[in-house]
Parts: C-alpha cells; structure tokens; sequence
C-alpha cells in the first residue's frame, strides 16, 4: 500500500528512494526563501558589474530581475482572472458536441 | 559518398516504410522498418556533397517537380525531421497498431519530401500528404471526442493545402514560375493565399485552435509525433518564402504572449504543452519576420531544438498518461517516487525550453532576441521577454511540478516502459549536448548546432557565451521561479481543478454551429411554410379552375342567347367608342 511519505511503501521504485525528502514539508517551506536569496544575489550582481546590453534599459540594475517576477506575477493573475474567470467552463462543456 | 544516390530525396525510404508497414502485419517487422526507415534517410542526408544540390526532378504532365533542393536552410530542417522520426519510432516500439506505424512514417517522410521541395507544386502533395496522414495519429485513440477532433484537424489542414494550391496557381499565371523560393510577397493575391495556408498550419492567432484542440487527444506515441513536423514545416515554409516580411514579427509576438495565460489555467498537462508549442512558435515567426541572417539562424536553431525539447516534454506526458491513464494536472502528483528517470527527463525538457544556461534552449533563442533588439524592435523585444519568463510558468514549472512532485496523489505506477525511456533518454542527451559551452578549449556541443545554421560564419561570430548573457538569463528564470513560491505561499495561485477553457475554436465550434443549426431549423420552417402556402394556393387555383371549366363549372352552364348579345353589344359599343376618340 501506498503512504504519502513513500518511506514504507514497497512500490516506490528504489532509484527514487534517496530523494524521498523532495516531498518534505520543510524544502517546500524553505524553498521561498531559497529562491529569494538566488534571485536577489544574482540580481546584486549588477551593483558590481555593468552589463552591457543591446536595449539601454536592460542595463540597469536588476532589469531582468523585475521584469521575470511581474512578467510571471501577470501572466499568472491574467490567467486566473480573466482567462478562467470570464472563459472557464465545465469539464463536460464539450460533451455531445455536434450529437443533437 | 556515393554519387548514385545524390538525387534520392531522404522523404522517399520514410514514404515507402510507411506504405510498407501499411501491408505488413507483423509487429516487429513493422517496427524494423520504423527504425530503419530514418537510418536510411539520415544516410542520404549525410550522402549529398555539401553545398547547394539540386536532384530529384520528375517530368509530370508538362510539369517538372523538384523533389529534392538541399542547401543550407532545408538542411537543418532535414536532419532534425530526421532524428525525430527515429525517436518518435523508439518512442513507440511496444504499440502495437499497424495504421499508426505506417501513418507515423508516412507523415514523417512528408515532412521530409516538403522541407526539401524545390516548386509549389511538390510543396503542395507531401504538404496535403502530412494532413491526411497525421489525422490517423488523432484517430488512433479510438474516442468521439478524437474523432470528431480529427475530422475539424483534416478539414482546416486540407483548406490549408486547397489555398496553397490556389496561391500557387495565380502565383504561377502571375510570374511563370512555379518555384518555391523567396519570390512570394503577401502584396500579390497569389502570395497571400500562400501566406495564410502556410499561417494555417503554423498556428498563427485565430488560426491556432487545431494544434490545442487535436494533439492532446492524440494517442500516447501521436502526439509525440505531431508535435515535430507539422508546425516547424510550416515555419520552414514562411522562413523559405517570406523571410523579412514584417507582419510575420508582430504576428509572432502575439503568438508568444497569447498561449501564456491560456496555459497557466489549463488542466490538461497535454494542452497546456499545446499552448506552449504555439507560444514557442511565435519566437520563430518572429525571427523568420526580422529576417537577417542572424535572426533566420535564431529560427532555424529554434527550430531544431525545440523539436527536441518539445518532443521530450510530449514523451514525458506520454508516458504518464501511458502508466496513469491521465495527464490532468488536478489527479496528478508525487510521480517522482514511481517514475523517477521519467521525472529527470521531463526535467531536462523543462530546463530546456525556459532556456536555462546549459540546456539548448538557452543557446537557440538568444540569437533570436538579439536580431529583434539588433533591428531596434524594442516593444518586440520587452513581449518576447515577457514571454520568456511565461515558458517558465507552463513548461518549466507547471509541468514537471504538478505531474511528479505537488501533492501526492498516491499513483503507484511502474515506472516507462524501456523504450520510453531509451527515447527520451536520447532526447534529453540531446538537450544537454547541444547547449554546452567551449570548454578547456574543447568546442562546446552548441558549436555544432551553429554549424548547421543556414549561415554558420554569423551564428559562430554571436557570442553567446558572455558573462552578461548568463546573469541576465539567470536574474530573469531565478525572479520567475521566486514569483510562483512567492504566489503558491500567499494562495495567490490559481488551484488544478477540472475544467475546461473557451478558446476562440467557440466560435466555430458553439457560435457557427449554432447558427447553422438555427440556419438548417428556420429553412426546415421556411420550406414548410411556403410548401403550406403553395399547396393551399394550389387548392384554391385548382379549386377555381374547376368550378370554371368542371363539367359543373361556370363556363360549362348554358348561358341565355339574350344576355351574350348584349355583352357582345356592349364590347363592340367600347371599341368603336376608343376608335373614335383615338387621334
């Protein structure tokens, strides 16, 4: 039978068995701050070295940085609230399509 | 070298493996010839001398079609239509199912036969041959909803195929040459029929509901393999003709940023790679639309390895929903702990195609952004970076995220069958290889994908392993993947749950067919209606009629001989009356 630990279920497959601690609580709490201190040390790069760009306004510090968080923070809210908002459907929408 | 077969197009030994497999019912002869057949093909690319070649030519009905133009452009195009169809083949070894082996290879070599056709005409049969023969890939699965999806796939792809023909046809009567090279423009009547049926079967916006609404009911080994020609031929086919057009630029634009919020709510693990496909599209529609020769070769490598990348991803949910029987994100979970080599593959393609420094994406789409930023496309420039960080979201996070790890769902599956996993292991080597830096003075992998750009001294002269490139590569991935813990730790991300999103196929889909049914009910009503109002008109003329002249009728009775003198004394009294008065 199956646990969702997978520590004492015998159908885990054994190559997985090492890595059983990506599905721990604690990587999932500390995985937030993880990121952050990836994000913000590669965006302080740029306190220290000038990149040069092919559009001026990539070169100034931490560009990059801001625009992929609200470039994701918007395709996700765009998607949520407008997509699913005013086009989401049920599951059987398409159910009998073209039967009648 | 052997000078005999420089004029053998590598479409023709797929085609024939196909129609052979068609005949054969031997399983594993079948699956011989499936791996077999791109050998072969690969050796007749490797055969021709390099340079530009010409070969292959047919003499029909006054016409000479040639079947075979090898140079730089159709090249690249070859080789990867090549090892696709040898993967996808590996890929699908333990399915038993003749009609699949023999389309699958078919479609292949109709890949291959319109990449290096050199006039509208041959362009226009293996162009007509990939629809016919991948909508069996759709059928394969054996539902309504495949079927009925298979046959909206056919009929779009076959109007693709009717326009072609007929923007070939007043192309020709225009120009006199039936050639397919860059003398098309969408300024004449002729190249913009061209154009759209090329824009078709590229998915370019509103034109695009076919790929999301046929490759996620494809069947497990299908969609693997639909994934690889159709669109990347049709991007080959506007690279081949409309290089530098620049509608194609904004076209493409829009292409990238559209699929990203339709891919953040999707459920279906399949369509949300769908959606992503046209997105990663987009980038190459725009590189074919800047049309430098930097910006062809960011196409062109784009190209190549995203065949690769996508098929690893499609592979990957192959194999899920092989093993799980679903590939909704809302019943899947924790798979690592069974499919764990899945899991890392899926992985590779994930890191892949979010371009992440050391994996093949990274290396093809910054030649890309370069040639936009290069030719001052500044606002171009800021969609197809909003993009970047929205392949993240879809591909580079959604998928691996919510198949293997997120919540367990307890799936105690075994882990891909063998060959799965030797072809996405073939894939995944690929993705890693040809994003490799120089290293120790060793050349890194992605040299050899710039050697087989369409112009290598460009590609090799970008440099594209720069300190900077790296950073900003990484400030804007790392951002990203800091926004989606930041948003899943506030709630603020929107739960897998089932449902399903309108696209714009509604319109065709719901709103036309409505109105046809209406359109078919309200003529049903009129045609009653008027059949009501003739009838009764008829009874009533008939009705008259018979009480004139029926045996019983006016005209039957016996009229006094008194009352006929006077109306014959009276009409006589009238025309002497107006032969007097008249001048």
């Amino acid at each position: 039978m199956s646990d969702q630990s997978g520590k004492h279920d015998d159908l885990v497959h054994p190559a997985a068995r090492p890595f059983l601690w990506l599905d721990a609580k604690w990587l999932k709490s500390s995985m937030l701050w993880v990121l952050l201190v990836l994000a913000v040390g590669f965006a302080a790069i740029d306190l220290f070295h000038h990149r040069h760009e092919y559009v001026h306004l990539a070169e100034t510090t931490g560009f990059y940085a801001l625009w992929g968080f609200g470039s994701f923070v918007l395709a996700v809210m765009v998607g949520w609230f407008v997509i699913r908002g005013l086009l989401g459907r049920e599951e059987d929408y398409w159910d009998g399509e073209g039967d009648q | 070298m052997i000078e005999a077969f420089y004029d053998i197009s590598p479409a023709w030994p797929v085609i024939l493996g196909g129609l052979l497999a068609a005949a054969i019912p031997n399983h594993h002869v079948r699956k011989g010839l499936a791996l077999l057949a791109p050998i072969l093909a690969g050796f007749l690319w490797f055969n021709v001398p390099a340079g530009v070649h010409t070969g292959g030519l047919i003499e029909l009905g006054g016409f000479v079609l040639e079947t075979f133009r090898y140079d730089g452009l159709s090249r690249i195009w070859g080789l990867i239509f090549i090892i696709a169809a040898f993967i996808n083949a590996l890929y699908g070894l333990h399915e038993k199912d003749r009609v699949a082996d023999a389309a699958g290879l078919i479609y292949a070599g109709a890949g291959l036969g319109a990449v290096f056709s050199g006039d509208l005409l041959s362009l226009f049969f293996f162009w007509e041959l990939t629809a016919i023969s991948s909508v069996f890939l759709i059928w394969g699965s054996r539902t309504r909803a495949a079927y009925k999806a298979g046959l909206r796939y056919l009929a779009i792809h076959v109007l693709s195929g009717v326009m072609l023909l007929a923007g070939a046809v007043v192309h020709a009567a225009d120009t006199g040459s039936w050639a397919f090279d860059d003398s098309l423009s969408t300024e004449t009547l002729g190249g913009m029929l061209i154009f759209l049926a090329f824009g078709i079967k590229c998915a370019f916006p509103f034109l695009h509901n076919w790929l999301q609404d046929a490759y996620p009911k494809a069947t497990v080994t299908g969609a693997v393999v639909l994934s690889a020609f159709t669109t990347k031929l049709a991007v080959y086919a506007l690279a081949r003709g409309y290089a530098g057009t620049e509608i194609l630029i904004w076209i493409g634009a829009i292409m990238t940023a559209f699929p990203v919020f339709f891919a953040v709510v999707e459920n279906d693990l399949r369509k949300v790679l769908s959606y992503s496909l046209n997105n990663q599209l987009g980038f190459m529609v725009v590189g074919v639309g800047v049309g430098t020769e930097l910006a062809i070769n960011g196409a062109a490598a784009h190209a190549f390895v995203h065949i690769i990348y996508k098929a690893l991803l499609f592979m990957s949910m192959g194999a899920v929903l092989y093993r799980v029987g679903t590939v909704k994100a809302s019943e899947l979970g924790g798979l690592f702990k069974t499919m764990p080599a899945t899991a890392i593959f899926c992985i590779i393609g994930a890191a892949s195609i979010s371009a992440f420094p050391l994996f093949s994406g990274f290396v093809a789409k910054a030649m890309t952004l370069a040639a936009v930023a290069h030719e001052h496309h500044y606002v171009v420039w800021f969609i197809l970076l909003f993009a970047s960080a929205g392949v993240l979201e879809h591909s580079g996070i959604k998928i691996p995220y919510f198949a293997f790890f997120a919540h367990d769902k307890g799936h105690r599956v075994r882990e891909a069958p063998v060959n799965m996993l030797m072809a996405m292991g073939i894939a995944a080597l690929m993705c890693i290889y040809l994003g490799w830096p120089d290293m120790f003075g060793i050349p890194g992998g992605y040299r050899a994908l710039y050697n087989l750009t369409p112009f290598p001294e460009v590609a090799n002269e970008y440099p594209m392993w720069t300190f900077d490139h790296v950073v900003g590569q990484m400030q804007l991935l790392l951002a990203a993947l800091f926004a989606f813990a930041f948003l899943v730790r506030m709630k603020w991300y929107p739960d897998e749950k089932r449902s399903v999103n309108i696209d714009f196929d509604w319109i065709y889909r719901r709103a036309a067919d409505g109105v046809a049914r209406w359109g078919h009910a309200m003529f049903g009503r009129l045609w009653a209606s008027i059949g009501n109002v003739l009838g009764a008109t008829r009874g009533r003329m008939g009705g008259r009629l018979f009480e004139a002249f029926s045996p019983m009728g006016a005209l039957s009775r016996d009229i006094p001989s008194g009352l006929l003198a006077i109306w014959t004394s009276a009409l006589l009294a009238i025309v002497l009356l107006i032969a007097y008065m008249a001048p």
